[in-house]
């Protein structure tokens, strides 16, 4: 029953422009590096959309863009945010002080390349296994 | 022969020590993990492109009332006498009470990080480890009633204004529908904040840990909610005998939920039944 026909959710989110002019973030919010990339190449309709890259410690964030124009994140799924940002801020209140983003037992099995400084590729396969851990 | 789902509260020592070593059994045959995943998979929102079932669409309880059915074959395998009973959060609502004991799902998480630390799945007894995440975290955790910031279960009364709508469902058959049970019931409210997460929605977040996320299955009260939300779907039926789930055909041509929610004759994923074959199941199990 599990996954029949289905394509795994894409790591990047199509959607809308969210109007506001950033294009990144880059800060640490309660001890955490939170990394976010806005890149315009969207997979459909060109310039009107745009999709976000988000990291947490380098571990990719997960996020889905609602009807309204918000956001929400894999780790905080029963609500949503108006940016990315605060979306990826939010996970980082709900992972606590100890939880990383990724499949449970990663933490023995992490290796330097799941950190690269864009938080991206490596974070992206990361991601796909927590998914399908 | 039709079963029946029982008020959680009204379990024998008996029944509840039966569901609980069913659930065991199921994960530890590692069919339950497979659970886990069909729900993180087929979470999709709808801000983005492709077909949504499970939430934020009309599918949202028929979805869920054949993932409950499924999840209850798997448990009566090993003990057909198991049913999965329902958490009716607007009388059980004591974060020590039912189903909160150490003979059911045990207690809320500790505060240093949240780990459930009582009753029989608690990562030290062994027998449900997290295998199936989205983040590292092992064991199971709960922050009951949200103590960072203290929210509270949903009312009878709340439900009136979802159980009073004559509508299943209304256009654009998501998360922004202002009318129709469905919505109102899922709980996606306007707004921002705690003032916007609106009864099931809002049980997940007074929860809190494993049941905030799309690994949500991994707290076995995941089923208990549901049961209830099933449950709230039938009385919604006797209350309103004629009315249907909607649509009743696809979103025309143009439309822009076109192809991504599911009308009442198509088929469902990830099975091959339609949410007609859904809305009377009395069947095979009824609510006590």
């Amino acid at each position: 029953m599990a996954a029949l026909g289905m394509t795994p959710a894409p790591f990047l989110v199509a959607s809308r422009s969210a109007g506001a002019e950033e294009t990144r973030f880059d800060e640490t919010y309660r001890g955490r590096r939170i990394v976010g990339v806005r890149h315009d190449d969207g997979p459909s309709g060109g310039g009107a959309f745009g999709t976000w890259h988000v990291a947490v410690d380098g571990r990719p964030l997960h996020l889905m863009r609602r009807a309204d124009g918000s956001w929400m994140s894999m780790v905080d799924h029963y609500q949503s945010y108006e940016t990315p940002l605060a979306a990826a801020r939010a996970a980082v209140d709900e992972l606590g002080p100890t939880a990383q983003l990724g499949a449970p037992g990663d933490r023995s099995s992490r290796t330097e390349d799941s950190r690269t400084p864009s938080g991206c590729e490596g974070a992206e396969r990361d991601h796909r296994r927590g998914v399908h851990a | 022969m039709v079963y029946t789902r029982k008020d959680v509260s009204t379990l024998t020592r008996s029944e509840r020590h039966r569901f609980v070593n069913a659930l065991l059994e199921v994960k530890r045959r590692g069919e339950y993990d497979e659970f886990v995943r069909t729900h993180i998979e087929y979470y999709r929102s709808d801000g983005e492109i492709g077909l949504r079932v499970a939430h934020m669409a009309p599918t949202f309880l028929p979805w869920h009332r054949k993932f409950l059915l499924d999840l209850e074959e798997a448990l009566r395998r090993v003990d057909d006498s198991v049913t999965v009973p329902y958490w009716d959060w607007t009388r059980n609502r004591g974060t020590t009470a039912v189903p909160w004991t150490a003979d059911l799902l045990g207690g809320t998480g500790r505060r240093s990080d949240r780990q459930v630390m009582t009753g029989p799945f608690a990562f030290r007894n062994g027998q449900w480890p997290i295998e199936v995440g989205i983040t590292d975290t092992e064991f199971l955790t709960r922050d009951l009633g949200r103590s960072r910031d203290p929210i509270a279960l949903p009312r009878a009364g709340d439900l009136e204004r979802a159980l009073d709508d004559p509508v299943y469902d209304a256009a654009p058959w998501n998360s922004t529908s202002a009318k129709g049970f469905r919505n109102k019931l899922e709980g996606w409210g306007p707004g921002r904040g705690a003032v916007s997460w609106l009864t099931h929605n809002r049980v997940h977040r007074w929860v809190g840990g494993h049941m905030v996320g799309g690994a949500s299955v991994n707290d076995p009260v995941f089923w208990m909610h549901h049961a209830f939300v099933d449950l709230l779907w039938s009385r919604w039926q006797r209350r309103h005998p004629n009315a249907r789930y909607l649509p009743v055909k696809p979103p025309a041509l143009g439309n822009p939920q076109r192809g991504r929610v599911v009308a009442r004759h198509e088929p469902m994923p990830p099975w091959d039944v339609t949410p007609d074959s859904l809305e009377d199941l009395s069947g095979i199990y009824r609510y006590a």
